[in-house]
């Protein structure tokens, strides 16, 4: 804890992207020139009131999406520039965009750089043309790499890349060439996701129909694990389900959500978790820009959590972090040891040998990491 | 009331064959609704609201019927149509002298149609066929009127040709009620003896008995005996359904009416029982009835767990209506708290549960029918099983006995082979084959009940393309090569998945059981074993691997609601699962001994 600031973490979303992915369920629309100005003017406004009515002092921001990178230089400029100008708080400025591989050049990454940017999350999913075509993206692979060379040349000091494991008809050598080609990028930071057949997606209406089939259980368990000694071999440090970067790389925006802290949200269907309060805002960018032009809320979910349930679901989350549980901060921060709240879901993981425990911590193991879900629900 | 001038009959049919039209259009005939009131089918929707809203079945319906210069009085004595009911169906009968067997003119003689004249020829009762529906393009009243005769030795000398929907025919029918049918037998002057053939409970009066005066006089006020309970009441009021309640200062030898009495609750009184006068009883009571006996026994768990006194408070008030279900508390192992009921059969099974999932909104997980076997000990006892639980071990019994029912079918000719290769299917016994007509026959087996318990009477109907039609009716008991499978979950036994079945069954249930267990109980964090057993004889096994991999890939800030109550529904259907060692099991796996085969 660094300030008392409400507010140190910021995400923004901005909803557009050049087409749709048919796997993806993030809140999207295909980009439309008439309406980024009216968005980012939009995304100012709710700034404005954000800053307010809580005190900031920013440490973390993300831009995500849709590809924030599809606005064209002056506007994605005009948006930055407000960002970069937040008060900022004590620790250095992590300031994160995402970016797709076809949408960065060199003019993109200036503005990048040159708006206090200092990470860059790009979102390659493979370097298998043909798992490119089932997953619905746009670039080419060689294309990941001018990207990161292009964020390089820019003065971007870190750089992340998502990759995508369990791809419809990818065999466990695929995968792991996929992860030799993301090696030899020398990125700070990768994520590596099982592909998860989102409700309402393209592709999940395709496994339906029986147009794609799922990779094998047991396939895709050993292509996660394959993962995680690979990585760990090149450098990597495991520090969340599906996260691994370089010591003292690690994402620190994603990290205050795994640690269920404070951040606020401003976008489309962006989500935040201020003074106890969860809401989101309407995922409608036509809509969120009539409300915030008419001076109306634009959030249409609010959950404020009572004290047990947010120790509930800062175990869910934390749980997802390689460290695990901090006994000692967790009893600091809601009285009670984890040991004592969660005594049956413990009894019973450890005895399945899917939890450890030790004086300082509560965490996965191995096994437990690839049956984490199963784990997690019986913390809730 | 001239007792010469009084019919006592019922109305029997197969279902759909214009029984509810018919006593409405006599209901008509006799001005005891108007022609405006003649709504359709006026005593199936008998439950007339009184002016407490309280709603009363009138089984027994009294007319004044002129017919040629004489007023009769009719009473319709009601009866419910379908295989389950049979006992009622005998009560109703024993407070007749006749009956009209009413066969539709296109679709001839059915099961229930045998059954029905089965019954009334049991019960000494003069019948007059009435063939229904002549108004049909297809009707072919000369035929029917023959498979009658042939078919149920009949005479067909008084039989009537009616359209109930016309009246056409109906003022034939009448005269041939008031000529045909006897009058009562009985003496007015004798000392009472009131058959009580049907009891409804009403909640500002009590329970309401039904009665046929055999011999002597019921009056208002009087002091009475019930001969079974030996028990004594005063007559509060006596009545006749016209069909409105009405009430009548008496009733004499050959009425039929109703009496209340400060009986409080339906298991006050036992239909059968034989109603007298306090102070000057009859010698002898009339010949009662058989209790009904319940041949179908399930187990209703509360779905919720916690409904569990909802769900017996529901039962106790379906018992105040229906006297012919039982229930009494389980407990299971994989299920908790319960009851087994028993039933008449699988209807009455299917009715009941519905009214309590509808009027009591409790939902009820139900586990799988099975009928009562009779079981001889080696100490010579002899005991009634209805669950496989409850079977002592194989070496206390000497012999195992399984209900037998006798089945007629009717069903079209060609049918014939696909139904005898049924029948064999379910180690039916065949006993006769008769053609009623060119294109029609009946074939007559007998079937241990539990074969054709779940879904016999489903086959049967595509199998005819829906023409074939059945009725049963219990036999007996034969002792039979029984065995009790049991289903094993890593190694322990779960009682409310074994069964009984016949040992050439055994391992084919066992197998498909265990198959179908496996896609319900699905993997879970450690390996599981399932397996079926006779004794310590292991018949099938499935082994279910450990669950591999199970994680959500993404959680960021937006996500963290949604996947929280993901997790919390996950965590919320467990809850709702039994637990068997560590092996959650969902409910609807319960469910699975319940599928039909193949």
């Amino acid at each position: 804890m660094t300030t008392s600031a409400e507010i140190r973490s910021l995400y923004v979303h901005v909803p557009f992207c050049h087409t749709l992915c048919g796997y993806c369920d993030f809140y999207s629309q295909v980009i439309d020139r008439r309406s980024v100005a009216p968005l980012v003017d939009a995304l100012l406004l709710e700034l404005q009131q954000l800053a307010a009515e809580h005190e900031i002092a920013i440490e973390t921001l993300f831009v995500g999406g849709g590809t924030p990178t599809t606005l064209p230089p002056e506007e994605l400029s005009r948006l930055l520039r407000a960002l970069e100008s937040l008060p900022r708080g004590e620790d250095t400025l992590e300031f994160t965009v995402e970016a797709n591989p076809a949408t960065v050049n060199s003019e993109i990454a200036g503005v990048l750089a040159r708006h206090a940017v200092n990470r860059v999350s790009i979102g390659a999913q493979s370097f298998d043309p043909s798992e490119l075509r089932v997953l619905e993206r746009i670039h080419a692979p060689k294309q990941v790499v001018d990207t990161v060379a292009a964020c390089r040349a820019a003065g971007i000091e870190r750089i992340n890349v998502d990759l995508i494991f369990g791809v419809p008809g990818q065999s466990l050598a695929a995968w792991e060439s996929n992860l030799e080609r993301v090696l030899e990028l020398r990125t700070e930071h990768l994520s590596c996701y099982g592909l998860t057949y989102e409700r309402g997606t393209p592709l999940f209406r395709q496994l339906q129909q029986g147009l794609v089939r799922r990779v094998d259980a047991e396939v895709e368990a050993e292509m996660y694990e394959t993962t995680i000694d690979r990585l760990g071999a090149a450098g990597f440090g495991h520090y969340e389900i599906s996260n691994f970067a370089r010591p003292g790389r690690e994402c620190r925006h994603n990290l205050r959500y795994w640690h269920n802290q404070t951040y606020a949200g401003i976008g489309p269907a962006a989500a935040g978790f201020v003074r106890g309060l969860r809401y989101k805002n309407v995922p409608d960018t036509a809509e969120y820009v009539r409300a915030i032009q008419a001076g109306r809320s634009p959030r249409i979910e609010h959950e404020r959590l009572t004290l047990d349930r947010t120790a509930r679901e800062t175990a869910m989350l934390e749980l997802r972090l390689i460290e695990g549980i901090d006994r000692r901060c967790f009893a600091e921060r809601f009285g009670h040891d984890p040991m004592d709240l969660f005594r049956d879901a413990v009894a019973k993981h450890v005895e399945l040998e899917l939890l450890a425990v030790d004086e300082h911590a509560l965490r996965l193991t191995r096994a437990g990491l690839l049956l984490a879900d199963s784990v997690i629900a019986d913390f809730l | 009331m001239d007792q010469k001038l009084i019919r006592n009959f019922s109305i029997v049919a197969h279902i759909d064959h214009g029984k509810s039209t018919l006593a409405d259009r006599l209901l008509q005939r006799a001005g005891a609704i108007s022609d405006r009131d003649l709504k359709e089918q006026v005593l199936d929707d008998m439950e007339l609201e009184r002016e407490r809203g309280i709603t009363i079945k009138a089984s027994a319906v009294s007319i004044d019927m002129p017919v040629d210069g004489e007023t009769y009085m009719f009473n319709l004595i009601d009866t419910p149509g379908h295989v389950d009911f049979h006992y009622e169906v005998d009560r109703a009968m024993a407070a007749c002298d006749g009956a009209l067997l009413v066969v539709d003119a296109t679709q001839g003689v059915q099961a229930q149609t045998v059954a029905n004249a089965y019954a009334a020829i049991g019960n000494d009762l003069e019948i007059i066929p009435v063939i229904n529906k002549i108004d049909l393009p297809g009707a072919q009243p000369e035929d029917t009127a023959l498979e009658v005769e042939h078919v149920l030795g009949i005479d067909a000398e008084h039989v009537q040709f009616v359209s109930a929907k016309t009246g056409e025919g109906v003022e034939e029918l009448v005269r041939a009620i008031a000529k045909v049918l006897p009058p009562p037998k009985g003496d007015a002057g004798a000392p009472l003896q009131a058959l009580v053939f049907d009891s409804v409970y009403d909640d500002y009066r009590g329970v309401i008995c039904y009665l046929r005066i055999a011999n002597g006089t019921i009056r208002k006020g009087q002091k009475v005996l019930l001969m079974g309970r030996a028990r004594h009441y005063v007559v509060t009021e006596l009545g006749k359904f016209r069909p409105a309640m009405t009430p009548v200062a008496s009733l004499s030898a050959g009425e039929v009416g109703y009496m209340v009495a400060n009986l409080k609750k339906l298991q006050d009184v036992t239909v059968g029982d034989t109603v007298t006068d306090a102070l000057a009883p009859a010698a002898e009571a009339l010949p009662g009835y058989d209790p009904p006996a319940q041949m179908v026994f399930c187990d209703f768990y509360p779905a919720g767990g916690e409904e569990y006194s909802e769900l017996r408070d529901a039962l106790n008030r379906l018992s105040l209506n229906d006297g012919s279900f039982t229930f009494q508390p389980e407990n299971s192992d994989a299920l908790g708290f319960g009851f087994r009921c028993g039933f008449l059969g699988l209807l009455h099974m299917d009715i009941v549960q519905e009214r309590l999932e509808r009027e009591a909104g409790v939902d009820i997980v139900q586990t799988a029918p099975s009928v009562s076997y009779e079981v001889l000990l080696r100490d010579g006892k002899v005991q009634r099983v209805d669950a496989a639980g409850d079977l002592p071990t194989p070496d206390k019994i000497e012999e195992l006995r399984e209900p037998i029912v006798e089945t007629q079918m009717i069903i079209p000719a060609e049918s014939v082979g696909p139904i005898m290769a049924l029948a064999e299917q379910r180690r039916g016994e065949y006993k006769s084959q008769e053609y009623l007509s060119p294109q029609r026959v009946m074939l007559t087996y007998e079937f241990p009940f539990n074969e054709i318990l779940y879904d016999f009477y489903d086959k049967l109907k595509s199998a005819t393309r829906g023409y074939g039609t059945m009725d049963y009716h219990v036999v007996g008991y034969r002792a039979s090569d029984l065995v009790k499978v049991q289903l094993l979950v890593n190694g322990q036994s779960v009682d409310a998945l074994s069964f009984i079945c016949h040992r050439s069954a055994a391992d084919r249930r066992g197998r498909r059981i265990l198959h179908r267990l496996r896609q319900e109980i699905g993997r879970q964090l450690f390996e599981i074993v399932l397996q079926a057993a006779i004794g310590s004889k292991v018949i099938a096994r499935e082994t279910l691997k450990p669950l591999r991999k199970n994680v959500t890939a993404k959680c960021y800030g937006g996500d963290v609601t949604r996947k929280r109550k993901l997790l919390e529904k996950q965590k919320a259907g467990k809850k709702r699962m039994k637990t068997i060692g560590r092996v959650d099991i969902p409910q609807k796996a319960f469910m699975v001994i319940l599928e039909p085969e193949d």
